[in-house]
């Protein structure tokens, strides 16, 4: 151990490594009656990460261009050594982040944690997971097979009910009239460059202003002993007496995140087919459209709720104001309780929407 | 928002920037909810079933075998056999534009063997052939017509054999060949299935898709001797493929056995963290 001590000593005359542990990991305080949903941002960092590091390993065999796509993901699934494992992890990865992305939120609705002074940390996490639906469906063309290809004519077809510019903006992500090797190009820049930087922007503000307002305190279990905030002055929510970052809930975090690996590599190696029909495994063949084309999972309650309504625009009008009603929650709902049992209208309503958003999931997948 | 639309509309450039603007903004707000449009797309049906449907039985029947038959199945229409133009509903019948119409019965052999070009090879050479315009069968005698049913050891049955001879010599060629299409119709199943999961089974597919027409040449042989002999000889090509198939699913059982490793340890780490823990309460 002698070595290490002398290289931390060496280091810390230095910069003050001491004071930064201090700081940020044993001096890091969190409130006594904290629960295993505050590990769901931790998981989240580590899904991403995997998703760079196996997209960084994918890109190394991939080719974008429309003529070679589908055969370099066959070659990578069928001859490079592990090259099955690496494409099985990105693609389930995905998709299991949208589903922690999904619990994150849930849990921060339930426990209140998006209400003043947090705002701006709603804000950024709603648009981090914009951004992910968007990683997710750039992503989905890249293979070049026939379920990428229909599924993003469909989608970008769509964009044709957006009044005003909707046909601008159909020839805008296509690159063209049709989806062909010029969308192929401009989704894969947008899911290799563009997306994934903004989300690591976004993941680095959300974690500053994390940073700076300090955690919530759950509203359950025991009396709550911080600072709250009372909207005259900036300040910092302390958690006196309560439990360090570093070593008590890193241990929690990695104990999550040591479970959600578990999931993660179970569907990997035995349902790694679970979020994938066989057309995904077709090459893409613009002559030949499959029976069914259907959304991804995440995207079948706003995919039954279009069906629901006579025209399409109405549908996306009632999903648009859902969707900005939720990005705004906390300048709409601007009362200090936190307790979901204490809040009877916002239980009512967030009980409902999520029994809704599960029966229409289910309703579109047997459609 | 309609004013100020035809404000920026008046200036070319600046209606361009507007626009992105506003379709960078509504991307955004949008963006959760546009891949759920997914809403089914019919494909337009060509002018000859478009037509033909609406027409008296006997002339919308047709459409109607054919929507069952193993050529729809695989795409292929009307116009691939009878030919004229398909999208084209005045000159659909046209023989300028290749039209051939309802070919004479001499005529099916040439007519279905555009395509099926070595399987027409062997019935010309069988006794079926040779009696072609002496009462013998033609293609459609046992096959069909528009209801084109997939070639299999199903169609040496005593429902179609009957119509011409007794099934008694036809039924020996059928025994001895049993075994051989069983093994086809099993390997070609599990080809689909790992081609389904994203493994490269184009090698394999070559592979069965020539032995497959070796064993259906047999098909149009009336020797019974042959017929064993060389469905012997087809089930030793067929065993080699079925042993690439075991080496695959052999990967896949130890990717799995790998994998609860995996899961396994990832479950034992968490444990770990948890007992770690509870030190530090």
């Amino acid at each position: 151990m002698k070595p290490l001590k002398y290289l931390y000593d060496w280091i810390d005359v230095r910069i003050g490594a001491r004071d930064i542990v201090e700081k940020e990991l044993t001096g890091y305080l969190l409130p006594r009656n904290i629960n295993v949903w505050y590990s769901m941002g931790s998981i989240l960092l580590v899904i991403f990460s995997l998703q760079v590091l196996t997209g960084i390993l994918l890109l190394i065999h991939f080719v974008p261009d429309a003529d070679k796509a589908f055969t370099s993901v066959s070659n990578i699934t069928n001859n490079v050594p592990f090259g099955w494992l690496i494409h099985t992890c990105h693609a389930v990865g995905s998709n299991m982040m949208v589903l922690v992305l999904l619990l994150h939120m849930l849990s921060v609705l339930f426990m209140g944690s998006y209400k003043r002074p947090r705002e701006l940390n709603w804000l950024t996490g709603f648009t981090l997971f914009t951004l992910v639906q968007g990683i997710c469906l750039t992503g989905y063309l890249l293979p070049w097979s026939q379920l990428s290809f229909w599924a993003t004519t469909v989608a970008t077809n769509s964009v044709n009910a957006i009044p005003v510019v909707g046909s601008f903006l159909v020839e805008f992500l296509r690159g063209g009239k049709l989806v062909g090797p010029a969308t192929l190009g401009r989704f894969f820049a947008l899911h290799v460059a563009v997306i994934p930087v903004a989300i690591a922007a976004l993941v680095g503000a959300h974690l500053f202003l994390l940073q700076r307002t300090g955690v919530s305190t759950p509203p359950f279990g025991i009396k709550d002993s911080s600072n709250p905030w009372k909207g005259d002055t900036y300040r910092y929510e302390e958690h006196p007496g309560g439990i360090p970052f570093f070593p008590n809930y890193m241990l929690d975090d990695l104990r999550s995140i040591s479970i959600y690996l578990a999931c993660f590599l179970g569907v990997v190696f035995f349902a790694p087919h679970v979020f994938f029909p066989a057309t995904a495994f077709l090459p893409a063949n613009p002559y030949l459209t499959p029976a069914h084309i259907k959304p991804e999972w995440y995207f079948l309650a706003n995919y039954q709720t279009l069906k629901i309504f006579p025209s399409e625009i109405i549908g996306l009008a009632i999903q648009g104001a859902a969707m900005t009603f939720l990005a705004l929650l906390p300048f709409i709902d601007r009362g200090a309780e936190k307790h979901p049992l204490k809040r009877p209208v916002f239980m009512v309503c967030a009980i409902g929407g999520l029994l809704l958003w599960i029966g229409l999931t289910i309703w579109g997948h047997y459609s | 928002m309609g004013a100020l639309l035809m404000i920026f509309r008046s200036r070319t450039g600046q209606s361009r920037i507007f626009k992105g603007v506003l379709s960078g903004l509504l991307l955004t707000v949008f963006l959760p909810i546009l891949p759920s449009l997914a809403l089914a797309q019919e494909q337009q049906e060509i002018v000859c079933i478009q037509c033909h449907s609406g027409l008296e039985e006997k002339y919308s029947q047709p459409v109607k075998l054919w929507r069952s038959s193993i050529h729809a199945v695989n795409g292929i229409a009307c116009n691939a056999c009878h030919g004229g133009d398909p999208k084209d509903m005045a000159n659909a019948m046209n023989p300028a534009r290749g039209f051939l119409g309802v070919p004479g019965e001499k005529d099916i052999p040439a007519f279905c063997g555009r395509c099926h070009v070595g399987v027409t090879k062997d019935y010309l050479s069988s006794a079926h052939g040779l009696a072609l315009g002496k009462g013998g069968p033609t293609c459609v005698t046992c096959h069909g017509s528009h209801l084109v049913r997939k070639v299999s050891l199903e169609l040496i049955s005593e429902k179609y054999c009957t119509q011409c001879h007794n099934f008694e010599r036809a039924k020996l060629i059928k025994d001895a060949m049993l075994e051989t299409e069983l093994l086809i119709v099993a390997i070609d199943g599990r080809i689909e299935g790992f081609k389904n999961q994203g493994t490269d089974t184009g090698k394999l597919e070559q592979s069965l898709f020539a032995v497959r027409n070796r064993f259906h040449t047999l098909f149009h042989d009336v020797d019974v001797e042959k017929v064993k002999k060389e469905s012997t000889q087809i089930n030793g090509e067929l065993k080699k493929i079925d042993n690439v198939l075991q080496g695959l699913d052999d990967a896949r059982r130890k990717r799995k056995i790998a994998g609860a490793c995996a899961v396994a340890g990832a479950l034992l780490a968490g444990l770990l963290f948890h007992l770690l823990r509870k030190t530090y309460a």
